[in-house]
């Protein structure tokens, strides 16, 4: 008897399905980030070999059963005591963590170190192992030996081979060497002499290795490799008592985890909290660890050259910056004030980043709202030299200015905005906040700013603060990379991810991930707000349909977002959170709908091309005028605009399938509430759809992050009490084909989503938006057309010749 | 002149039409209803000549219906339907009502004329009789009466309920096919009988090669709980036992007494008929009753058969003990939409594989995905969204009941996944149906435009094309415009 469930030919219907729906994942990819896919060529450098491997396609010649799933059962046997212990692990790289297991506090922090959390609803999660993710682990002190065995004693099953394989090949080599930075001599540290003495045998770092009995040698080339062991200089690395840990807050809550594991050991095999505990020591005891390293000191103007060298030989370097035992750059004054207390993920985070008391470069991901700002200048202020925080618009840089004063005791005289429409005088500053169009501006500045640049260039900055991270392409970070000299880079984002698969990049370009919270616990907490997500179905009146099924592609977005039931739909949830005294903000990507939706119901609205004044305005109205509850906005306040207020979030159209726009948008709204705990749900996150149209399949591809948050979308076919509400506009069908008339006679413009600066088909000045003064670009001069046509036209096929002129 | 066809015609309004009708589900119905429906008159009065049929069918009565039948019961002429009448509230006469017509329909009473030509009530002579005995006494004793010696190895509740379950779940497993090709210990092969009975039920079918494979029904009888599951079963099994020779009244009567039978003690065959033993032997096949070996003849009833007509036994058992019966819980819904089960069980993999796509499987767990491809499979098969609902919520796993959520609302399931799966089914019917007549011909533009106006302003026409000059009009308003027609034409 055949299996019951899928004949053979419904099985290679459902193939062809799958392959169908990867071609449109494709397609769709391109779709959405296809500004990168212009500097593909220099996007693999930096980026060291195993860093490729895929433990994705380890089970591929594995069978598959009956019902067309990877059957692992002969992979793996099932422990005795399996019920104990917490989870599972796939010969693909797939690890699920039961989250009502008694030792699920152990396994999660374990598996948040070593692995990218895939998704996390309430009681199974899943993560997954890949090159990236066993990278930080090692990066923050994990040790193969030590992954290994932990993820035996969790799991409930024998660890297939391939994974154990897999976890070797990734961790053996990385995180084994550091250049660090100490009494202002750059130092290549290790714990295992043997990988130093490899690297030493290599031509290109011989090269760069400076020899300080010989005096002030700079390496140039005669030392031969005669190197053994014992002629490799010893450091004590030992620091000083006093400093063993970083002051910031976040000093000493291990020792809490260590209580936790004795209460909760009831059925716990003890091996698993033998074992923890002893990771947990370690982490705490890694100062002594250090004793051991052996290093030697490299030239510091070879540091690029080595660290590329590195990366080649399958070594990367990771960075730490001692930065307590840095004389050469002064401190500056700062200190968190009293009243800056940190929530337990903030401290977790920046403990990982100030583990051994140096600091690491690294990427911390917290949702919006959870309090980035606050773990950006906390980090900032345990440092205690010059600061650099690059954000990605003029009103993240005054947001970021505020936090600094705030919550440290940082005044204007120290932080200093270096933005095309505010520039403060640089100098004797401790900290400078600007933006990433600033810094990487290639076109000509006024003088005012290049002396700024001069300066900028000149220091060697302690810290980087980047906010945002995901939204920055490789290329142009690394040409901020080129600009600015940092010890530590630390990047802050909500949503580390993207379309495409770059986000992976950088983690060899600023460091690993060092943390990342979960949603929907921060959530339970109370650190976020609740919020209840909804898609709202509005049907398209018939004769926006017919036009629809018969109209061109650009034309279709159009009439999809003009829908007169969504606009009602709209007006209907606007009206009835005003009279419950909710703040909305209403998000739409298209620049002519939203026009047409503020100005119908006179609302003010914000989109590229209205002035920093008039946005600022805006939202100070928004803020504190109790009579301003509703304001439209178009992408540019996706991210890094401070909305605390705002509650509620309508969103009637959006970029295709992008998830992070999703998770940007929801971030609006996710700063906690006060006072609001009796409601089941305080925040609420609309959007609209129509229909039967794309816009359903884009609303799916954009929810999955979100739901594999953990957060759900409940499906609204129809609002209660909409067709009692008597004075919605576009009721009649006299007013819907005026609309429609109206939509029709859209140029193709019209149709577009609103374009940033920098994404492919962006025009300036064009498109009836006549000025953009508060646009990105423009506050760096960027309004450059001819620059961006320029480079979209000559894509892969440049002479070399032409190259030379334009850098 | 103009032509009217009548026809159907379909627009894309509101309401849902009977015209699309699934494929043929699965019906249950409970045992009033299987009387009811099944049974004629004579046969009816064959049953009542068992006292423990008619000891049955007065449990199942509406409770108003009982009262009726207990005060009549000892009066020996029939009473008059008005003093039946007045014993109830005018407030209740709905109640009332019902209970008389389902009295009657069981033919356990009929009206006769009393003198004086009223109409009056009068009890089914043999239906009395029964009753009486069942509950005074007297008559042939019972065959499961007699007395046996102790046994020397008792059996506990625990392993009988095991013991039915390893049983019952043979036969499911039979149906998914894995039975044969697992070969366990409790996978033995079902015996002919039991397959000729899911053939009969349409729960299995030949397929062209001989083989037996399982069908729709099949799907759905396995999405039910496991009483459901049994009784639908039974009910298959009475259909086909007087083929096999064995009498029905005699069937039914047994299954009856092994219901009223006492979980944990042990009976005796003795003195049943041949036909009776063979029908233990079935019972025993099926998980029935246990019986250490075919020739013994003591057996202990399970609770399979102690919950088949019981129409409330969810209520009447403790919740301990149901929870003993039923497995434990073991899947696990997310928002997701991923779903995981903690289970190796060939069938319940295989139920799961319905309607979750199935991504992997570890040694004691599955992880799959509810995607809108798979339900709408399984929807495709008849299976409807409320069985899927009800057949993850009833196997949930004992931690999902503890979420926050799941305690406020009586579902434990993820409402959003719920919602999606109903939309899911809802998605399928969206294309609802008016029936309407066509005209067409019109000899002028003018004669068109006329009638399409008249049919319009009463609020009838459905559809019209100028250019074609046809309009359809509502059925129900054909005859006002062809009247309209012919005052017009004339």
């Amino acid at each position: 008897m055949g299996p019951p469930k899928k004949s053979k030919k419904d099985r290679s219907g459902s193939d062809k399905f799958a392959k169908k729906r990867r071609a449109e994942d494709d397609a769709y990819t391109q779709l959405v980030d296809d500004n990168d896919s212009m500097d593909n060529a220099s996007e693999s450098d930096g980026v060291p070999g195993a860093a490729s491997k895929n433990a994705e396609t380890n089970d591929e010649n594995i069978n598959t059963d009956e019902y067309g799933a990877k059957d692992y059962r002969a992979q793996m046997q099932l422990r005795p005591d399996h019920g104990n212990r917490p989870l599972w692990v796939a010969p693909n790289g797939h690890v699920f963590l039961e989250s009502f297991s008694p030792v699920y506090k152990h396994a999660h922090d374990f598996l948040i170190a070593i692995s990218e959390p895939v998704c996390r609803p309430e009681h199974i999660h899943e993560y997954k192992l890949t090159a990236y993710s066993l990278y930080a682990a090692v990066s923050v002190g994990l040790q193969t030996h030590d992954i290994v065995e932990y993820l035996k004693r969790l799991s409930k099953t024998s660890i297939p081979e391939g994974i154990l394989e897999f976890i070797r090949l990734c961790t053996l080599s990385y995180g084994k060497v550091k250049l660090v930075l100490k009494h202002n001599k750059y130092f290549i540290e290790s714990p295992h002499p043997e990988v130093l003495q490899k690297l030493l045998k290599d031509p290109v770092i011989q090269k760069c290795r400076l020899i300080r009995s010989e005096g002030e040698g700079e390496g140039d080339g005669f030392i031969q490799g005669t190197m053994d062991g014992k002629a490799i200089t010893q450091f004590g690395t030992k620091l000083p008592p006093a400093s063993d840990k970083p002051e910031d807050a976040g000093a000493s809550t291990s020792s809490a985890a260590g209580a936790a594991t004795a209460e909760g050991a009831v059925a716990i095999p003890d091996d698993i909290t033998d074992f923890y505990e002893k990771i947990d020591k370690e982490e705490e005891d890694e100062d002594e660890a250090n004793l051991k390293t052996v290093s030697f000191e490299v030239a510091q103007e070879k540091i690029e050259v080595i660290q590329k060298r590195c990366i080649e030989i399958e070594h990367p370097l990771l960075a730490e910056y001692d930065f307590r035992n840095d004389t050469n750059n002064p401190d500056i004054n700062i200190d968190l004030k009293p009243a800056a207390v940190l929530r337990p993920y903030q401290e977790k985070s920046l403990r990982k980043m100030f583990g051994n008391g140096r600091a690491r470069s690294g990427v911390i991901v917290l949702p919006c709202g959870a309090g980035k700002s606050l773990v950006g200048v906390t980090a900032c202020c345990t440092v205690r030299k010059r600061a650099l925080v690059l954000c990605n618009s003029g009103v993240s840089v005054e947001q970021w200015k505020q936090q600094f004063k705030m919550w440290s005791t940082a005044d204007d005289s120290m932080i200093c905005r270096f933005t095309s429409e505010a520039k403060d005088k640089p100098m004797g500053c401790g900290i400078l906040v600007t933006t990433y169009s600033m810094i990487t501006h290639t076109q000509k500045r006024s003088w005012e700013a290049e002396q700024t640049m001069r300066w900028l260039q000149e220091q060697e900055w302690g810290i980087m603060v980047l906010d945002e991270v995901h939204t920055i392409p490789a290329k142009m970070f690394r040409r901020v990379l080129t600009i600015v000299q940092s010890h530590c880079k630390l990047g802050l984002t909500a949503t580390l991810l993207r379309e495409d698969d770059k986000i992976a990049d950088l983690n060899f370009l600023i460091g690993p991930k060092l943390y990342e919270a979960n949603w929907l616990e921060l959530q339970k907490k109370g650190f976020i707000a609740r919020v209840q997500c909804a898609e709202v179905w509005c049907p398209m009146s018939p004769e926006f349909y017919r036009e629809y099924l018969t109209t061109k592609t650009s034309k279709k977005m159009l009439l999809y977002v003009m829908n007169p039931s969504k606009f009602r739909s709209c007006q209907f949830l606007i009206k009835y959170h005003e009279q419950r005294g909710d703040k909305t903000i209403v998000f739409s990507d298209n620049v002519f709908a939203l026009k047409h939706y503020a100005i119908k119901m006179n609302k003010p609205f914000i989109y590229g091309p209205t002035s920093q004044n008039e946005r600022i305005q805006i939202l100070q109205n928004f803020k504190f005028n109790s009579k301003v509850n509703t304001i439209f906005v178009s992408k540019v306040a996706d991210t890094s605009f401070d909305l605390p207020e705002a509650n509620v979030l309508i969103q009637i159209s959006s970029h295709g399938g992008s998830r992070r726009q999703e998770a940007q948008r929801l971030g609006r709204i996710l700063r906690a509430k006060k006072g609001a705990i009796a409601e089941e749900y305080n925040a609420f996150f609309y959007t609209l759809v129509s229909q039967d149209t794309m816009e359903m399949s884009y609303s799916r591809k954009r929810q999955r992050f979100l739901v594999n948050q953990g957060y759900s979308y409940k499906v609204i076919t129809h609002l209660k009490g909409m067709d009692t509400e008597a004075d919605l506009m576009y009721g009649t069908q006299e007013e819907q084909g005026q609309l429609l008339q109206l939509v029709l006679s859209a140029s193709d413009l019209d149709c577009e989503d609103e374009k940033m600066p920098g994404e492919p088909g962006y025009r300036p000045g064009g498109s009836g938006t006549t000025r953009r003064p508060g646009a990105l670009s423009s506050m760096s001069g960027g309004d450059d057309a001819i620059y961006y046509e320029h480079r979209r036209k000559n894509v892969g096929s440049v002479h070399p010749l032409f190259k030379k002129f334009r850098g | 002149m103009a032509d009217t066809k009548s026809g159907r015609y379909a627009s894309s309004s509101a309401a849902i039409s009977p015209l699309v009708q699934g494929p043929e589900n699965l019906e249950c119905k409970n045992f009033q209803e299987y009387l009811r429906t099944r049974q004629t008159p004579e046969t009816l009065e064959k049953f009542y000549h068992y006292p423990p049929i008619c000891l049955a069918v007065f449990r199942e009565l509406p409770e108003i219906a009982r009262q009726f039948v207990i005060r009549i019961l000892f009066i020996d002429q029939p009473v008059p339907q008005a003093v039946v009448s007045s014993w109830g509230a005018q407030k209740f006469a709905k109640e009332q009502a019902e209970a008389t017509s389902c009295l009657s329909a069981l033919n356990v009473w009929r009206v006769t004329a009393i003198p004086g030509g009223l109409a009056a009530w009068e009890l089914s002579p043999t239906f009395k009789k029964s009753v009486r005995q069942a509950l005074m006494g007297g008559g042939k004793p019972w065959p499961m009466t007699n007395t046996l010696d102790k046994d020397s190895k008792p059996r506990d509740i625990p392993f009988l309920d095991s013991y039915a379950m390893s049983r019952w779940r043979c036969v499911l497993h039979y149906m998914v096919g894995t039975g044969g090709r697992n070969g366990g210990s409790d996978a033995e092969a079902i015996s002919p009988d039991a397959v000729r009975i899911l053939l009969h039920a349409n729960l299995m079918k030949r397929d062209e090669r001989g083989g037996i494979s399982i069908t729709r029904q099949g799907f759905q009888f396995l999405l039910l709980d496991t009483r459901a599951q049994v009784w639908h079963f039974m009910l298959q099994y009475l259909e086909t036992c007087e083929e096999r020779g064995i009498s029905l009244p005699e069937c039914l009567s047994m299954l009856f007494q092994l219901s009223f039978a006492t979980l944990g003690r042990d009976y005796s065959s003795e003195g049943m008929s041949n036909q009776m033993l063979t029908f233990l032997q079935h019972l025993r096949e099926f998980g029935l009753v246990y019986q250490r070996k075919r020739k013994e003849c003591r057996f202990y009833p399970t609770r399979l058969a102690l919950n088949v007509t019981n129409k409330d036994a969810a209520t009447a058992t403790t919740a301990a003990d149901e929870e003993r019966m039923q497995e434990r819980g073991y899947i696990v819904v997310e928002t997701n939409y991923r779903v995981y089960a903690y289970t190796d069980s060939q069938l319940q993999v295989a139920v799961l594989g319905l309607f979750t796509e199935l991504l992997y499987r570890f040694p004691n767990l599955v992880v799959g995905v509810l995607t809108r491809d798979a339900v709408r499979q399984a929807l495709r098969g008849g299976i409807t969204a409320e069985q899927i609902v009800s057949y993850l919520e009833q196997y949930a796993h004992p931690n999902m009941k503890l979420v926050e959520s799941a305690i406020q609302s009586k579902s434990c399931l993820p409402p959003t996944v719920v919602d999606q799966i109903k939309l899911w089914e809802m998605e399928r019917n969206r294309f609802t149906y008016t029936e309407g007549v066509v005209y067409n011909q019109f000899l002028s533009q003018n004669d068109f435009v006329t009638l399409r106006d008249y049919a319009q302003s009463i609020n009838m026409l459905v559809w019209q094309n100028e250019r074609t000059r046809t309009m359809v009009v509502q059925k129900n308003g054909h005859d006002d415009v062809k009247r309209y027609w012919k005052k017009y034409s004339k």
